[in-house]
């Protein structure tokens, strides 16, 4: 008898659009750790086994075994490989400009935007830098760095201060950042400061939405933490997990990123609440999903943003079945947070929750109805069958978010 | 270590060449694979290797004779293995039995009948073994630990080479069952699907002619990895088919099984008795049962946090979570009850305001608005049949099976 078992769809939250800010949201899944898709390969059974050995030496695998490797480590693997590195850099003086050109010739630096500062093998290439410039745009290192164009540490604090205060926009602060990371990359100080810089980073991009860069801080971040430098390590590990919660659909990412957890960071308010958001997320409570949201610790809420469009969708499609025979549409935008408000309170003074909320319902098939008393119902019933997940209307054309760095510069102001 | 003499020690290396090469020209597979299973610890293997360690020259023995010498590109390099398997040093015994492996290899693949299959099996478990150990050792050394995946690579090679038309074939379980063990240690068991597809789609496997000990241990694991995707009824028969045909003395074996199935049954309804979980010391479970038998949300909730490690870590934690549903359901159920006692005509509308009182007595302390939301969500997932009217804040339950039973299937998700 034959054995065969049909193979489970994958669940369609796939498909649904991301919220409005996320553009750049595509490089999420590229920093997990976990690639998630094997090659679905037509090839005929040997032929793919006596392949696997020559995929098992491209460069995109190698790639894949150093995070897997990690995962097993369970990062000891980390403060393994700083030292591993630290060695091999002893005697670098000497071999300087010979090291350098050979690497010049050897490396082939990847221009496609997505790779981070720190992948260049700097080993060979350290420096003490002499420049005093506090402000100093970034430039991708071609050559071996000069040390009068490298920042000394002294110098890249007093350039993060400027950053920090600045009213620029995020792309001059991105670009300011960035200069300032390969200068302390460049002159291998890891240190306090190094992780203020990249928490800084992180932060400004997660307000701006460019999760592809705060991807590269968070990796980044996770290796000075483990390397036991202080920093805001829980407000950071709460962002973690609400990365895994709001994007992976994958469980084992979700539970093993839980089970990493340690008791003390389970105390913390950040975490706490991030932990609450996935129970709420998990179970499909909308009314705890939007307490969360409205009350959230550090930026917490722009990472549920990149979920609040889908919570939305969940909540009224069950309100639509359960809910006879109509629901106000101000309950809805109570409950739904349409109704924000600074300070705290979920009544929606100036009506202007309503207004979006109806807006909402309208660009998703909700059939809507006024009562006698003048109050707009959602007729739960016809919207069941009517209700849909819209277009999005800000999709780039050739499906890569990353590009659509006109429209990204269009919604930022100098 | 007793003194051993050179000539003692050459006596007994040269007794292994012979065992080996007999082995081979008699088909032996059940003395050949005596002969590879480093991690016994057999006397004979570790008394091999300590001989090998005072003679110090065995490579010039291995080629004395055209008999040995032929097995020389395997047997040298697992004599080093032995070598530094005795003295402790894993590193160097992995490397040298993936060398010794990777030259069994392509001898096994012109060996005309499946005779050495047994023999394929030690070599496919001691590589894995010996991956771990090794990794181990350079964890405890600070470095990188990458051995297991390259055994993985390594099996890949072996599934490759049994993935025929030819009475070798039947090895194929086995080697995947390594291969899972494999990817469930080191996290990445999204690389079993492409092994899985192949055993379940190719036309050379006929699943039933695999021995029963593999299609035990391969249900066990394709059964855990439903119970990830939280697909229940497949991991309820592939689970139920591993506790079918596992051996009933195995009782590691059954727990194993049980550990996993339990929470996957209970997503479909189905209790287990008690004395189930006391024979198998699964108590974890104890006070989950109890919660979805009496509806008592604070009880589950408690029995989550208490073994929430240990459920995190086994990966049943979100299907245990999710339990909560059944428990709300259960405690709709009995409010309804006594409603229907005190007055029959009534007893299909309940208001809402006595939900939320139930759930405070049971120390649950939840706003009106968030019970409306668990109601809406017990409506649309079937688990309460009717409506729920806003503005009376009353749930109007269907007069036919208010609280319908899962009869075997999941709850809607």
């Amino acid at each position: 008898m034959k054995f065969s078992l049909p193979e489970k769809k994958l669940p369609s939250k796939n498909t649904q659009r991301p919220a409005k800010r996320q553009h750049l949201a595509g490089g999420l899944n590229a920093a997990n750790n976990d690639a998630s898709s094997d090659s679905d390969k037509e090839q005929s059974l040997t032929a793919y086994y006596s392949s696997a050995i020559s995929i098992a030496n491209t460069p995109e695998e190698k790639k894949r075994r150093e995070s897997r490797s990690k995962r097993f480590e369970k990062g000891q693997g980390h403060r393994a490989e700083i030292n591993y590195l630290k060695q091999k850099n002893a005697g670098a003086g000497n071999l300087y400009s010979r090291r350098a050109s050979a690497l010049m010739i050897s490396k082939s630096f990847d221009d496609s935007g997505s790779k981070a500062v720190e992948d260049i093998d700097w080993d060979a290439l350290t420096v003490k830098g002499t420049c005093q410039e506090i402000e100093k745009r970034y430039l991708r290192l071609t050559s071996a760095p000069d040390p009068s164009s490298v920042r000394p540490e002294e110098v890249l604090e007093k350039a993060l201060l400027m950053v920090q205060n600045s009213q620029k926009n995020y792309l001059y602060k991105c670009d300011q950042l960035k200069s300032i990371r390969q200068d302390l990359t460049v002159q291998r100080i890891q240190n306090q400061l190094t992780v203020k810089v990249y928490e800084t980073h992180a932060r400004l991009s997660l307000e701006a939405g460019d999760l592809p860069e705060y991807n590269q801080c968070q990796s980044q971040l996770k290796t000075l933490y483990a390397e036991g430098i202080e920093g805001c390590d829980m407000e950071f590990a709460a962002y973690n997990l609400l990365c895994v919660i709001l994007h992976s659909n994958n469980n084992r990412d979700l539970v093993s990123s839980m089970s990493r957890l340690t008791e003390g960071s389970k105390k913390d308010k950040a975490v706490k609440h991030a932990l609450a958001v996935r129970a709420a997320v998990t179970s499909g409570n909308y009314v705890m999903f939007f307490r969360l949201y409205e009350d959230a610790p550090n930026l917490n809420s722009c990472l549920m943003d990149l979920y609040v469009e889908k919570m939305r969708y969940r909540a009224v499609s069950c309100m639509s079945r359960s809910y006879r025979p109509t629901i106000p549409v101000s309950y809805i935008a109570r409950v739904l947070g349409f109704c924000r408000t600074s300070d705290g309170n979920d009544e929606d003074s100036d009506g202007s929750g309503l207004v979006e909320c109806l807006e909402w319902m309208k660009a998703h098939g909700a059939c809507l109805a006024s009562d006698d008393g003048g109050e707009i119902q959602l007729d739960t019933k016809a919207s069941s069958s009517s209700l849909y997940m819209p277009e999005p209307e800000d999709a780039v054309a050739h499906g890569d978010a990353n590009l659509a760095v006109n429209d990204f510069l269009t919604r930022t102001s100098l | 270590m007793a003194y051993l003499s050179m000539g003692e020690a050459h006596r007994r290396i040269t007794e292994y060449l012979n065992r080996f090469s007999d082995a081979v020209s008699f088909q032996d597979g059940a003395s050949l694979k005596q002969l590879l299973s480093v991690s016994s610890n057999s006397p004979s293997l570790l008394s091999l290797a300590d001989s090998l360690n005072v003679f110090q020259d065995a490579n010039r023995l291995i080629k004395q004779s055209e008999k040995y010498s032929q097995f020389g590109e395997i047997i040298a390099p697992f004599f080093r293995c032995m070598q530094s398997y005795r003295t402790g040093n894993l590193l160097d015994a992995y490397h040298a039995f993936e060398k010794a492996a990777n030259a069994f290899l392509p001898e096994f693949r012109n060996w005309e009948s499946a005779w050495a299959l047994e023999a394929l099996y030690v070599v496919a478990y001691e590589i894995r073994i010996l991956a771990e150990r090794a990794d181990r050792e350079l964890a405890f050394n600070g470095k990188s630990p990458e051995k297991l995946k390259g055994a993985g690579s390594f099996l890949m090679k072996v599934f490759g080479v049994l993935a025929g038309k030819g009475p070798k074939r039947v090895g194929a379980l086995y080697v995947t069952c390594q291969l899972f063990k494999i990817y469930f240690k080191l996290g990445t068991v999204n690389l079993c699907r492409s092994v899985i597809r192949s055993i379940e789609t190719a036309r050379i496997f006929d699943f039933e002619e695999f021995p029963k000990r593999d299609k035990v241990t391969y249900m066990y694991y394709t059964g855990r990895l439903e119970v990830f995707n939280e697909n229940f009824p497949a991991a309820d028969h592939k689970l139920s088919y591993a506790l079918m045909h596992c051996h009933p003395h195995n009782e590691a074996n059954i727990r194993m099984i049980l550990k996993y199935l339990i929470p996957v049954k209970l997503s479909i309804g189905i209790l287990p008795k008690d004395w189930l979980l006391e024979k198998y010391g699964l108590v974890e479970y104890n006070n989950v049962i109890q919660a979805l038998k009496r509806g008592d949300l604070r009880l589950l909730r408690e029995a989550l946090q208490e073994h929430e490690d240990r459920f995190l870590r086994s990966g049943v934690f979100l299907v245990l979570e999710k339990l909560e549903l059944q428990v709300y359901q259960r405690l709709l159920k009995k409010i309804y009850i006594i409603q229907k006692q005190r007055d029959p005509s009534k007893a299909h509308q309940m208001k809402l305001e006595v939900i939320v009182k139930a759930l405070k007595w049971l120390e649950i302390d939840m706003d009106l608005d968030e019970v409306e939301c668990i109601v809406a969500i017990l409506i649309y997932k079937n688990l309460v049949k009717g409506y729920f009217a806003h503005k009376s804040k009353v749930v109007v339950l269907s007069k036919q099976d208010p609280f319908p039973k899962l009869n075997s299937k999941p709850v809607n998700s």
